[in-house]
């Protein structure tokens, strides 16, 4: 393990501690057992990212070291994001089958987002894709939160922001889960929302929290049998525009 | 709806005596799935079934013999998943983990079938012999939509019966196929770490616990109602063990164990819902898709609600009278007759006035008792049951949650208190009942409250529409637009008053519009009306011959002069309102077949007859509530509350008395 790691190590599990309301130097031994490192701790002091005080057992981040650590805490977070709720990836077994779940628009936004590179780490070529033609520098959403289709439009769930898990086994359980398709009819009082054959009427910032696929080739490619959904009108696709990313 | 409670406890306290011997029947499935349907089916008993969620919300149980064989039945609430959600879901569970069924009974209703997949996926898990009976398969047929049943019982290793359960097609299938019920297929994988993980918690369980697995599996998911059962079961020292090794199994698995879990599932659950559906690519439009679409638009949505009350009201008010009349010619007049004849002196004075009053006077037993419910109340609950039983087949009602979701959360409540305020218009009871749900205490009370205060449970809607009957429908809307005044009011004060702020997600499933079976309206009726029968007409008569008692030795006439401030000077009531003020504390009903005759007979004006309404609807809820206020709440919070409710109404209905005299008064009378 390389010495940048094994810091960031270090203040990636000072803030988790700082989120589970613990702040002893025991707590950070205990957790990071083996590859704890008085060497490492020293330099942070000095760098002026953590604060100790040996006799009262204390350590915690100071502001420079908070705003080093939330930067690793989001790349962290957001690749987590990535890889396992929009590519479908799986922890365990490692078979991350990007290549099969993810549509043209998010390879090319993560191609603008990487910055069209020419070759794979060993060395392969990529091919070029459109936007590599283009040199596209904006990448566009293919993700909307729910809330922004229109009345009558239907998408495929990608994947949902909860605030618990108690309330993504509520969600889950009405079988919104990423993959389903569901249809968005009517927004005021309260949103209704159909999914599997049955209507489900929610608030606001639930349906805020779904994430669909904004565009319909996915929709296609993925499901035909969510063509084939009983009531829905299969020329409905159809009417599927790009929306304008409003706010 | 009292009777039906005190059934219940009854035939739960002579079950545990012999439980051993008898096999136990659990009926589970999802919310509106039919299982209470089934259940009548079954056992021939009858249990109140309507086209919503929530209709049932305790457990039911009986005795009776399927196939030769003797079985205990359990008829239970909606439940999702085994990972709790509520605390209705919770006694489901409970009753599940305690009892340890013999045969589990899962109802899927056929055009939901993967949400109810994800419960058998849980289910299965437990090892009890299952069944599966298929739902509402004419509808799927209908829309198009094909399920291989036999290719579902191959995959899932469990009998799968396909049934129609409202016009109880399916159930001799159903009875034989419990003989064949079988532990399914277990073939749901969740990985190597995390199988291993569950097998070593599995393995610090004693060994004797039941479920194992499941019960690994949620800890695992982090449950947060399994830590309670686990303590009551195995003491606190164990629970702490397992807590330590679903710990030591999470920081194994890099990543969220809960998602990866629910991951697994839902793959099993897509994978047999591919394998058994086959939909058809075009359907014709539904006209019930469509009516329900509308019913809860905010433009079209308010003149079908207006259209539905104003038609209950029209039949309530026309159909009902003619009932009455009729009924008083046929019942009422031949009685009174005979009595007169039997204490009549030859000149046509009466011989024994006590007993002639006891009977047939002003709060005679016949009179004011027997007759009231069956000549005046009767009908009109009749034909209010027959439109109400409709309204819920159809499964408008939980269509109501969406028109009425804004005005809710003004008044503090969000999420999922707004179907129980809904179901108040139902029985009040059971609507506070179903607020066990709620997490937050703030919106507890607020629901409690406000579903035991100005809201008129269906009797009371049906005998208001009477009421008002009487007086032009001008008198109904001004009458209940002050009830929903005054309930909106009492909401948003109560929403200041108490501080808290924890919002719950609202969440509700609709309901499909159905086109309901007049068969099985006609019997929910019928059972509505039996008990109200056998639970009221005691009640009536009782209350009748206290207040003969309370005539004859002068305390009816104390109290009115002691009351008369308040009614007559506040309220504007003639003081004879006492008396229904006394009958409402005892039933509803009761007082208003009396205000019913006070109006016939002229003793109440426009403005009064508009105000003893109102207060009435909102004094006293009924005996029932109160013992289910209390029990949601605590006994000191629901008397508490009760007394509140009642001070208020006193206060309000005078402030109504006044606003009205002074704007339509002057023109009325």
């Amino acid at each position: 393990m390389n010495k940048k790691r094994e810091r960031d190590e270090h203040i990636e599990q000072l803030w988790y501690m700082k989120e589970g309301g613990e702040d002893s130097i025991d707590a950070l031994k205990s957790a990071l057992n083996a590859s704890y490192d008085t060497d490492i701790t020293d330099e942070l002091l000095s760098e002026d990212l953590v604060e100790l005080s040996e006799e009262n057992n204390k350590i915690a981040l100071t502001k420079k070291g908070e705003d080093y650590a939330r930067q690793l805490i989001r790349a962290h977070r957001l690749a987590e994001r990535l890889l396992y709720d929009v590519l479908g990836g799986d922890y365990e077994s490692g078979a991350c089958e990007f290549e099969h779940t993810v549509t043209h628009e998010l390879v090319d936004s993560i191609c603008i987002l990487l910055g069209h590179p020419r070759a794979c780490p060993h060395g392969m070529p990529i091919p070029e894709g459109e936007c590599c033609k283009r040199s596209s520098r904006t990448a566009q959403s293919s993700v909307i939160p729910l809330v922004e289709l229109e009345v009558g439009q239907s998408a495929r769930v990608a994947y949902i922001n909860c605030k618990s898990d108690q309330q993504l086994h509520k969600i889950d359980s009405l079988c919104i889960r990423p993959g389903a398709v569901v249809t968005l009819h009517q927004r005021y009082p309260a949103y209704v929302v159909e999914c599997e054959g049955s209507n489900i009427a929610m608030d606001e910032e639930i349906v805020a929290n779904i994430c669909v696929w904004q565009n319909p080739e996915h929709l296609q490619a993925a499901g035909k049998e969510a063509l084939a959904q009983p009531g829905g009108k299969g020329n409905q696709w159809g009417r599927f525009r790009h929306r304008k990313r409003g706010r | 709806m009292t009777g039906r409670l005190i059934r219940k406890k009854k035939d739960n306290s002579d079950s545990p005596s012999n439980t051993t011997k008898v096999k136990k029947i659990a009926i589970v499935g999802l919310p509106n799935t039919g299982k209470s349907q089934v259940f009548n089916n079954l056992t021939g008993e009858y249990t109140l079934v309507a086209n919503y969620p929530l209709t049932t919300v305790e457990m039911k149980r009986t005795r009776c013999e399927i196939g030769g064989e003797p079985y205990e039945v359990i008829d239970t609430p909606g439940l999702h998943c085994l990972y709790i959600h509520s605390e209705e879901e919770l006694i489901v569970r409970d009753m599940i983990f305690k009892e340890l069924p013999d045969i589990i009974i899962q109802c899927i209703d056929a055009n939901q079938l993967k949400q109810s997949l994800t419960l058998t996926a849980d289910l299965l898990e437990l090892g009890i012999p299952m069944v599966i009976s298929l739902n509402a398969i004419d509808e799927t047929a209908r829309k198009g939509v094909w399920i291989d049943s036999d290719g579902l019982s191959r995959l899932l290793g469990v009998p799968v019966v396909e049934s129609i359960t409202v016009n109880g097609l399916g159930t001799r299938e159903l009875k034989g196929a419990i003989s064949k019920a079988r532990r399914g297929k277990w073939s749901l994988r969740y990985g190597k770490i995390i199988g291993n993980g569950i097998s070593a918690i599995e393995s610090e369980l004693p060994a004797d616990a039941s479920f194992k697995r499941k019960i690994a599996v949620l800890l695992l998911l982090d449950d947060p109602f399994l830590a309670d059962y686990l303590r009551a079961e195995y003491g606190e020292e164990k629970v702490a063990q397992l807590k330590k090794e679903v710990n030591r199994v999470r920081r194994q698995f890099r990543g969220n164990v809960g998602r990866v879990l629910n991951n697994k599932r839902s793959r099993w659950v897509d994978d047999i819902a591919e394998n058994t559906t086959r939909k058809q690519k075009i359907t014709s439009g539904e006209f019930s898709k469509t009516f329900g679409r509308l019913s809860r638009h905010p433009v079209f949505g308010l003149p079908i609600l207006a259209f539905f009350l104003v038609t209950t009201y029209l039949l309530v008010t026309h159909v009902a009278g003619y009932l009455d009349v009729k009924l008083s010619a046929l019942l009422l007049d031949p009685t009174i007759e005979f009595v007169e004849r039997l204490f009549g002196a030859e000149d046509g004075s009466i011989r024994s006035q006590f007993w002639y009053d006891f009977l047939v006077g002003h709060y005679g037993i016949l009179t004011l008792g027997l007759f009231n419910a069956i000549v005046t109340i009767l009908p009109i609950l009749s034909v209010f049951f027959l439109m109400f039983g409709f309204l819920e087949d159809i499964g408008y009602i939980p269509n109501l949650c969406v028109l009425t979701k804004r005005v809710f959360s003004r008044i503090g409540l969000t999420g999922k208190s707004v179907m129980p305020l809904v179901l108040g218009f139902g029985c009040k009871t059971m609507a506070t009942l179903t607020t066990s749900g709620l997490r937050s205490r703030k919106e507890k009370f607020i629901a409690v409250y406000l579903i035991a205060f100005a809201i008129p449970c269906s009797a009371q809607m049906g005998i208001d529409m009477a009421i008002f009957g009487r007086i032009g429908i001008k008198a109904f809307m001004i009458g209940y637009g002050a009830l929903a005044l005054i309930e909106l009011c009492a909401g948003l004060a109560l929403n200041k008053i108490i501080k808290e702020e924890e919002r719950s997600d609202f969440m509700q499933e609709l309901p499909a519009i159905r086109f309901p079976r007049p068969k099985a309206i006609v019997t929910k009726t019928y059972y509505r009306l039996y008990w109200f029968l056998k639970e009221a007409i005691p009640i009536f008569i009782i209350a009748a011959a206290a207040l003969f008692l309370f005539d004859k030795t002068g305390i009816l006439d104390l109290t009115k002069t002691l009351m008369s401030p308040i009614v007559e000077g506040w309220l504007g009531l003639p003081r004879d309102i006492v008396d229904v003020l006394l009958l409402a504390a005892a039933r509803h009903e009761a007082a208003a077949g009396l205000t019913l005759r006070m109006v016939d007979a002229g003793e109440l004006n426009y403005v009064q007859c508009i105000v003893t309404v109102v207060i009435t609807t909102m004094f006293v809820p009924c005996f029932a509530n109160v013992v289910a206020m209390c029990k949601q709440m605590g006994v000191k919070t629901g008397v508490a509350m009760a007394v509140a409710i009642n001070m208020s109404s006193f206060i309000l209905a005078g402030i109504l008395n006044w606003i009205l005299i002074f704007t339509i008064g002057r023109w009325v009378l």
